[in-house]
């Protein structure tokens, strides 16, 4: 590894302990009181990416479960292919890195709310109330991991809500339950003896963006450093088109 | 270049602001900028201002109207403004938004209203139409009292200066848009308002006014200030993005520097503001209607830039998003809508309204 | 400016502005309306805060772990159609409206969950352990992937095929009048003046079963053979399929997707395993396999089954033991950076993997590096004695002697003019039991045993009994007709692994020579935890021996049966055989299908009229116009074309059912589509199907079919498994499509409508006889699959009787009535038990039994040299194949290397395809998914880019011989130099992408986004040197050849 990788993973190692340790040092940000939810529980997942397989049963799981409008997701793997740069001579590898709200515990997509709409519940849950919402997408813009999006459907700010409808009765999300490779876990960390909390205490994870100070609680296992932040690479081929070469409008 | 990373598979987000957005900013920049251009004749009252003063307060009413009706088409639920007021909000400035919107607008109009007022009363007497009853209940009797335009004054700019804030630090907030999380974002936008202000008034003197070549030659010269201004602010933040004091700036900078077409645009918008600052210094008279148009397009580009060509930077992701203009209201029939908005209240207010307190064609037409 | 001027354009401007404004604004004025009427601007959603998710399916309370069923929703168990896998799932639907809600996995399902619940776990015990109750279901997860979860939408989607249709127009036209269902089945049956072109030949008068087709090749069979009906196949429907083509009908000519799908590998795996009639095939044990090679398969992207071995992969290399490398031109997502220390991508030169594979065999071979306590041990006797759990034929000798009449055979005891025995019965035994086992006894040799040769003295002896043999001999025996020239199979394998160097092996397939070695090193360094894994890879010219050869590594490190080695899997409960409940095998009546196979597969050229004719004639008896298959069963890839070019006949009629091999068969399209559109060259095409697809869009006719969830069916599993599986498949909800005397009309009514109509055996009255000899009619599919039902349940030990409670909430009431009308009472409730957990499966307990796998491949032993393929000849060439492994090129049906008919000079580059890991070859008809991955950019290496001027996103065309399509390139590292890369999948031009007329009803134009992409197919090659039309196919099994296809790029 070269000095500078190892020096700058290093440092997400650092920032990433910060932020997950470091929720008392953080002066709390102005915004509304944490309401619902189970004041006892702190949901949370892990995303064990040497378990992923990019099937995208996640995907479309969630897609079914929660409907939304066709071309909007509330979660995606996306998919790398990665050159080794410490040894070039190697063949490159594939990346697979599920991707969802963070239910962050300092989430910046709260505060900025005009109308409080959006709120966090006392287990972490991050919600929308459609209702509520005047779809100014103020939060859209807030949210460090283009997590959000505005609904075409219901015009109002929508995403991963950790299947709180399911979760709330004891199930599962419908990414979890469907999740192929085992990837995703997901439960209380409050809870010493649940998986999720099993699994952070025993392994290296690491979350999103720790530098945007969100306290994410998705915690990753295996995530390389160059995926952490936003990824420096070439973007996917956007357009799509027939066998004569014609471009197609997408789903 | 040779990418080391290559994504092969991701979902794009389209942007949550629309065309709208860029218009409610670009119009509410040159509003509130317009009525900083209004204070040398009404606050200071220095009738060399006069001619300006009146242009300018042309342009901060028109623009404002026309703003609050791109701002609501920016909501996706726009009949549930009230849920703004309903659930205030402090720590949101957004939401202080709403509230401030409203205060600056009333007392830009009451402003425009007290300085319109005295030639309202002489409109209502000298026209002879259906519109003189009106004139003079909008007059409010007959005794103009100017006094009170000055305090006004002082009231809708500090109102300026505090949608001023608001529209800088509601967007300078978002730290998750390296663009947008910036210092610099505020004053850019103050800057690029005061040069869209200048421009449409040097229009307006063309097209509605006089065509007065000293009112063109102080606007220009107030446009090479302004101008000046806003490059002097945009070296500044990319001196800091590539010194790397500013963390955002960097990564915004880092983030476009790959693509070309993110140049293009910085390109364009850099020589948006130096060809207008060019001529203007240069032959300040005779080019009004140029630097004029070509300093409202500045103020445009920018804000279009910012927020859509800002929007279109995944946060995690590689790349841009692709974004291609939407042809109806989301897009092209939107942004057309504002401005025909825009024209629409410019030719109302020019033709029923003694904005420049000379007979408007009302009046011509009486005295026919 | 005059003030009129002025005024003109005041209202101009104030016009236009307005009218601008009001166009522009029109969109917000109705938002505004519209939110203040309805209270939102867009739709109202269920949930304020969950939109339009529905209603949980149960609950269960966190601190009891008590389960409450959401009474408006049900739960059913039942199979998936998604890809070829049939996993079982669970269906969760609205119970009002039958509107699907979810599709996941099947928690008793060992390809849904892992390790599957035990099968006697109470339904209600069943959903809690998929809950997060105690993180319960983290563990019981019980999964569908990503299609599995997104093709429900087929039940509902507006391209199903939902009343039988008859082509109005030419055929392909896209216009399609609905029929009655009685009028299709009398047209199909009697035929005439269908469409107006002339007559045509109906069922009725194609089934003739005396006279011969062809006199002047009476091994042709019957006139009857002149119907072939055509399937994909393995969706648990396939028995009937066959009982009406072969045993009532009594055509020869029913074939599956095989021969397009994997066959290469199969064959290949029945030619190393030593089973060249079921082509057995097997999958590493990838929960305890310590260090595995992948080459031409991709676990986790494609693979079979899927999702298991996604799983399994992805457990095994993050907490469990497995190292791995994936070999492949391709990477994909079978490999992962995030396990980087536990798994590597190595790029390989398409269609070369007989090189690979070759050099690794002779750096074994070399270095001893093989299990010789397995290899050595010449039976099962032997091999008890020695530990192992198989024994090989690496120490019998092959006669090698060129003019011995049995060259290329084993010696056999008898060649030595020993006595030879037959083995004593075990017990009583009735004559089926007795048949058993002398076919046994022959394949195994011991009726005239292998002759080997004892270690110590180097004594010739039979295989048969205790003691090693000896591994490596060539040198002369002596017979009583004198000496005979003999060699070891490992022997022979070694001196054909010797024909090229490990150099000259690198180079051919681009693995570095010191990359081969340290593979083969760490391959054998694991003891039996190491195997090989191939399949779709192989799908070459010359797959036959690549998958031979690639699967002779297994062999060398003696795997099969051990925990961590290879499984050929856990095994089914038979449904369809004569079972313990009912015979649905037999049937009085039923015919014996006679003749050749259309594909001439199955038959030794040497022993067909042409030969002889050709023989007495004098002449050269090769080549034959197009090859004949000695070892391959009915090859779908040849029905086609062999019939198109009548060789050796043609047919009258072309049922399909299910299969589409216009697009999922490299170069068929080319090759036979504008003949398909001629009904003077194939009078009479029937379809069966749900949708419209690239084949039955030719089609006289189509018969609707169930989808998915809505189907009866039984099927086991493909492999890679390591428990007894039977998957159910039963209609848990109402079939859509229109009804036929208040049944669904589908392809078994079809099947029974037919051959009532025509009065054939095995359906109808009396149709299905029990154990006991008592008869039962066969009107319905239920009178079919229920019986199978029973036959499963009853299979073994007899599964307990379902509850009342179970009963209630498995959804299995809906067939209830079903199950009681049909089934004796006793059967009915252990039918239901079964059908509530949509299938029977052995407890997960069951894989192992110590260090070894409990259901071991014990049916044939393993081959190093395959006598079949060493004695069978090449009808193009007339010689030999090769009965060892062996390196060969990309060839022609008459070996002849594709380079030289395309040059690299011209032909720079090879194209080769790999699955789709979202999508199946049919499953872009579902939105939820194809809105995730709806295109394929073709994958090209950095440097070929570079070289022909092609940057990321350039629309390129890609040219073969067989075509050329244009693409996105999609320039990365991840493909092998040399090589391009089109995912399969994609570039439909039916199902959906395009808009049929089905009486006055137009199907939804997708806008042709169903139709984005290319099918490598389309540019698949025809073989120039074959008469007639063709495609390109593996030389020694007819195959095809999907993949290394030489091709060339070009910016455009
Ligand atoms: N180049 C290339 N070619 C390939 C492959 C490859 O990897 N690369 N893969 C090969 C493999 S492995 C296989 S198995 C074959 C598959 O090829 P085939 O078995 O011939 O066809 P499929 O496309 O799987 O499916 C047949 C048809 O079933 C219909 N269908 C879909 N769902 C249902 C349903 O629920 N009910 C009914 N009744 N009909 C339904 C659709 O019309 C579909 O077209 O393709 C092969 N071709
Ligand atoms: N996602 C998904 N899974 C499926 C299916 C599906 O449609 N989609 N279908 C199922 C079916 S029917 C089947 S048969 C199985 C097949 O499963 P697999 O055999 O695993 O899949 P394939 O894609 O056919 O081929 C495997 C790999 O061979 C590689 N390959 C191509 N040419 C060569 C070559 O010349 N040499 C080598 N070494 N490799 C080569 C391809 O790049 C591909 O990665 O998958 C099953 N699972
Ligand atoms: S990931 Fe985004 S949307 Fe989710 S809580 Fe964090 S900031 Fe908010
Ligand atoms: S879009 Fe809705 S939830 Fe988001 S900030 Fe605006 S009102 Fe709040
Ligand atoms: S938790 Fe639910 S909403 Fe969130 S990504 Fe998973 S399935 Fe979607
Ligand atoms: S379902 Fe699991 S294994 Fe599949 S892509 Fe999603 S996270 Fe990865
Ligand atoms: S692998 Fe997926 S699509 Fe294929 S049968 Fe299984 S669940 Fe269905
Ligand atoms: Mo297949």
């Amino acid at each position: 590894m070269t000095q500078s990788r190892r020096e700058f993973l290093k440092n997400i190692g650092k920032l990433t302990a910060g932020a997950v340790t470091g929720v008392a040092a953080m002066p709390a940000s102005a915004g509304p009181e944490r309401h619902g939810g189970d004041p006892a529980k702190r949901w949370a997942m892990v995303l064990d990416l040497r378990k992923c397989i990019g099937c995208q049963a996640c995907t479309v799981s969630c897609s079914m479960e929660n409907q939304p409008p066709l071309g909007q997701f509330r979660t995606i793997v996306s998919q790398y292919e990665v050159e080794n740069v410490d040894q070039p001579h190697k063949p490159v590898e594939v990346f697979m890195l599920p991707r969802l709200c963070n239910h962050c515990d300092n989430p910046p997509c709260i505060p900025v709310c005009p109308v409080q709409a959006t709120y966090q519940q006392e287990d972490g849950v991050v919600l929308i109330d459609n209702e509520r919402c005047v779809g100014c997408g103020y939060c859209v813009q807030a949210c460090p991991y283009d997590a959000r999006f505005i609904n075409k459907e219901t015009n109002t700010a929508d995403k991963c809500t950790f299947c709180y409808h399911r979760v709330s009765v004891g199930l599962l999300p419908a990414c979890v339950e469907s999740c192929v490779g085992g990837a995703r876990i997901f439960g209380d960390l409050r809870d010493p003896q649940s998986e999720v909390s099993r699994l952070i205490d025993t392994h290296d994870t690491k979350v999103l963006r720790p530098e945007m100070g969100t306290q994410p609680h998705n915690f990753y296992i295996g995530l390389d450093g160059r995926f952490v932040s936003k990824v420096q690479g070439r973007p996917p081929l956007w357009e799509i088109r027939d066998a004569e070469g014609e471009e197609l409008e997408a789903l | 270049m040779s990418p080391h990373i290559i994504e092969t598979l991701n979902i794009t987000r389209e942007p949550a602001w629309l065309p709208w957005a860029v218009q409610y900013f670009f119009l509410i920049g040159i509003s509130l900028s317009a009525v900083f251009m209004t204070l040398p004749a009404f606050l200071m009252d220095k009738p060399k201002y006069e001619k300006i003063g009146r242009l300018a307060l042309l342009t901060a009413v028109s623009c404002g109207l026309a703003a609050v009706v791109a701002l609501l088409a920016d909501l996706h639920q726009p009949a549930r403004f009230w849920h703004f007021y309903a659930h205030f909000t402090p720590w949101s400035w957004m939401s202080w938004g709403s509230l401030l919107l409203p205060v600056f607008l009333t007392l830009l109009l009451v402003y425009a209203w007290l300085v319109y007022r005295a030639d309202l009363g002489r409109l209502a007497d000298r026209t002879q139409s259906v519109l003189s009853p009106v004139y003079r209940r909008l007059a409010l009797g007959n005794r103009p009292e100017r006094w009170l335009v000055r305090p006004l004054a002082v009231l809708v700019t500090l109102a300026a200066l505090a949608i001023a804030l608001y529209t800088g630090m509601e967007v300078m907030v978002v730290k998750a848009r390296p663009l947008w999380h910036t210092p610099f974002l505020p004053s850019m936008y103050l800057f690029t308002g005061l040069v869209g202000a200048t421009g449409v008034c040097l229009l307006l003197n063309r097209l509605i006014g006089d065509a007065d070549p000293g009112v063109e030659r102080t606007l220009n010269r107030f446009l090479l200030i302004a101008l000046g201004l806003l490059m002097l602010n945009g070296a500044l933040w990319l001196a800091s993005a590539l010194t790397g004091l500013s963390d955002p700036a960097r990564r915004a900078l880092a983030a476009m520097s790959g693509n070309t077409e993110w140049w293009t645009v910085a390109a364009w918008a850099g020589l948006s503001a130096i060809v207008p600052f060019v001529i203007a210094w240069l032959k300040p008279q005779g080019t009004g209607l140029i630097t004029g148009l070509i300093a409202i397009h500045s103020a445009w580009m920018f804000r279009w830039t910012v927020f859509i060509n800002g929007q279109m930077l995944p946060k995690t992701g590689s790349g841009l998003y692709p974004y291609h203009l939407p042809t109806g209201a989301e897009g092209l029939l939107g942004i057309l809508g504002t401005f025909g908005l825009w024209v629409l209240i410019i030719v109302l207010l020019s033709v029923l309204l003694p904005w420049n307190g000379r007979p408007g064609p009302a009046e011509h037409a009486a005295r026919r | 400016m005059t003030t009129t001027r002025r005024k003109f354009i005041q209202g101009a401007a104030a016009v236009g502005g307005g009218a601008a404004f009001a166009v522009g604004y029109t969109h917000t004025g109705e938002a505004l309306v519209k939110g203040l009427l309805k209270g939102t601007s867009g739709k109202q959603t269920h949930s304020t805060l969950y939109g339009n998710a529905p209603e949980p399916e149960f609950s269960v309370d966190p601190a009891s772990g008590e389960l409450t069923l959401n009474p408006k929703q049900q739960v059913a168990l039942t199979m998936c159609l998604g890809c070829n896998t049939m996993c079982g799932v669970r269906v969760r639907y609205e119970k009002d409206s039958e509107r699907i809600l979810r599709v996941a996995g099947n928690p008793y399902h060992p390809l849904s969950a892992d390790p599957h619940i035990p099968y006697a776990t109470p339904l209600k015990e069943a959903l809690v352990s998929l809950s997060g109750y105690q993180g319960k279901g983290l563990a019981g997860r019980a999964t569908a992937c990503g299609r599995g979860a997104a093709v429900q939408q087929e039940v509902t989607s507006p391209y199903r095929v939902l009343s039988p249709l008859k082509r109005v127009g030419p055929r392909g036209s896209g216009q399609w009048e609905p029929i009655a269902f009685e009028q299709l089945i009398k047209e199909v049956v009697e035929g005439g003046d269908l469409f107006g072109e002339g007559a045509v030949e109906g069922l009725r008068a194609i089934r003739d079963l005396k006279t011969p087709l062809d006199p002047d090749n009476p091994e042709y069979g019957p006139k009857a053979n002149r119907l072939a009906v055509i399937e994909a196949g393995g969706a648990g429907r396939s028995d009937f399929v066959k009982r009406f083509t072969f045993n009532s009908f009594g055509t020869r000519n029913y074939a599956s997707h095989g021969s397009y799908c994997g066959f290469a590998m199969r064959a290949g795996s029945g030619a190393a395993m030593g089973d060249l009639k079921k082509y057995a095939h097997g999958k590493p044990d990838f929960s305890r396999c310590e260090f595995a090679i992948f080459i031409g398969s991709a676990p986790g992207n494609a693979g079979k089954p899927f999702k298991r071995q996604g799983r399994l992969l992805a457990t095994a290399r993050s907490t469990g033991e497995l190292d791995y490398v994936v070999i492949d031109p391709a990477i994909n997502n079978a490999s992962s950076m995030a396990a980087a220390d536990r798994n590597r991508w190595i790029p390989i030169t398409p269609g070369t993997d007989s090189a690979f594979a070759m050099a690794m065999i002779r750096w074994i071979l070399d270095n001893e590096r093989y299990d010789a306590n397995f290899l050595a041990q010449p039976g099962p006797q032997a091999a008890q004695a020695a530990g192992e759990a198989q024994w090989s034929n690496a120490t019998h000798l092959v006669i090698v002697d060129e003019n011995h009449p049995r060259k290329g055979h084993f010696l056999r005891a008898s060649d030595l003019g020993w006595p030879v025995t037959e083995a004593p019965a075990v017990g009583k035994e009735s004559p089926a039991q007795a048949k058993a086992r002398k076919a046994k006894e022959a394949q195994e040799g011991t009726l005239d045993p292998f002759v080997v040769l004892a270690t110590t003295g180097g004594k010739p002896r039979p295989h048969t009994g205790p003691g090693a043999a000896t591994l490596f001999f060539e040198g002369a025996l002596d017979t009583p007709n004198g000496p005979l020239a003999v060699k070891t199979s490992l022997q022979l394998l070694k001196d054909e692994a010797h024909r090229h160097s490990l150099e000259d092996y690198a180079e051919i397939c681009g693995i570095p020579q010191r990359t081969i070695e340290q593979l083969a090193r760490k391959f054998t360094s694991h003891g039996k935890k190491a195997a090989v894994d191939t399949h779709g890879g192989t799908m070459a010219s010359n797959g036959f021996y690549n998958a031979f050869a690639i699967l002779t590594l297994n062999n060398l490190v003696g795997n099969y049966n051990w925990k961590g080695g290879m499984s050929a899997g856990g095994g089914q409960f038979p449904a369809f055989g004569p079972g313990p409940r009912y015979n649905l095998k037999k049937f009085k009546g039923m015919v014996k299908p006679k003749g050749v196979f259309l594909s001439r597969s199955r038959f030794p050229y040497e022993k067909t009229s042409e030969f002889k004719r050709r023989k007495a004639a004098g002449e050269n008896p090769y080549p034959t116009k197009a090859p004949w298959y000695p070892f391959s069963p009915p090859l779908l890839t040849e029905f086609l074309t062999s019939h198109f070019n009548g060789y050796p006949y043609s047919l009258q009629a072309l049922i399909s059912f299910r299969t589409n091999p216009l697009y999922a068969q490299a170069g068929l399209r080319g090759a036979v589509e504008d003949k398909l559109k001629d009904p003077k060259a194939l009078p009479l095409f029937v379809a069966i199907d749900g949708f419209i697809n690239e084949t039955n869009a030719y089609a006289d006719y189509i018969v609707p079919d169930s989808v998915m969830y809505e189907t009866w069916g039984w099927i086991g599993i493909w492999s890679g498994y390591l428990t007894k599986a039977s998957t159910a498949r039963w209609p848990v909800l109402e079939p859509a499509q229109d009804k036929y005397q208040g049944e669904p009309i589908n392809a078994e009514l079809f099947f029974i409508e037919v051959a009532k109509k025509m009065g054939l055996p095995g359906f109808g009255d009396h149709a299905i006889a029990d154990s006991e000899g008592h008869s039962y009619p066969l009107h319905r599919p239920q009178d079919y699959y229920l019986r199978a039902a029973a036959n499963v349940a009853y299979a073994g030990t007899p599964v307990a009787d379902i509850d009342d409670d179970e009963l209630a909430i498995s959804g299995v009431g809906r067939i209830m009535g079903d199950i009681s009308k049909t089934l004796k009472p006793e059967e009915t409730r252990k039918v239901a038990y079964v059908y509530a957990r949509g299938g029977r499966f052995e407890d997960a307990s069951r894989a192992y039994t110590g260090k070894r796998l409990t259901h071991a491949y014990k049916k044939h032993h393993l081959n190093i040299y395959n006598e079949k393929v060493g004695t069978s000849r090449s009808s193009v060439t007339g010689k030999r194949f090769t009965g060892t492994p062996t390196y060969v090129p990309q060839v022609f049906a008459d070996g002849t290397p594709l380079e030289e008919a395309y040059p690299k000079s011209q032909w720079p580059l090879l194209l080769v395809s790999y699955k789709s890991n979202l999508q199946s070859s049919y499953s872009i008809i579902n939105p939820r998914l194809t809105q995730v991955h709806g295109y394929n950019p073709v994958g090209i290496n950095t440097q070929d880019a570079q070289k022909f001027g092609i940057k990321p996103g350039d629309l390129i065309r890609v040219t073969t011989p067989g075509g050329s399509v244009v693409a996105t390139a999609l320039v990365r590292e991840g493909i092998a130099p040399g090589a391009v890369a089109m995912e399969y999948g994609f570039g439909h031009t039916e199902l959906g992408a395009r808009a049929h007329q089905i009486g006055d009803r137009r199907q939804p134009d997708s806008g042709g986004i169903l139709g984005a992409g290319v099918n490598i197919n389309d540019v698949g090659l025809a073989d120039p040197k074959r008469e007639g039309v063709s495609t390109l196919g593996d030389w020694v099994v007819g195959s095809a050849a999907r993949t290394a296809l030489p091709a060339k790029v070009e910016k455009i």
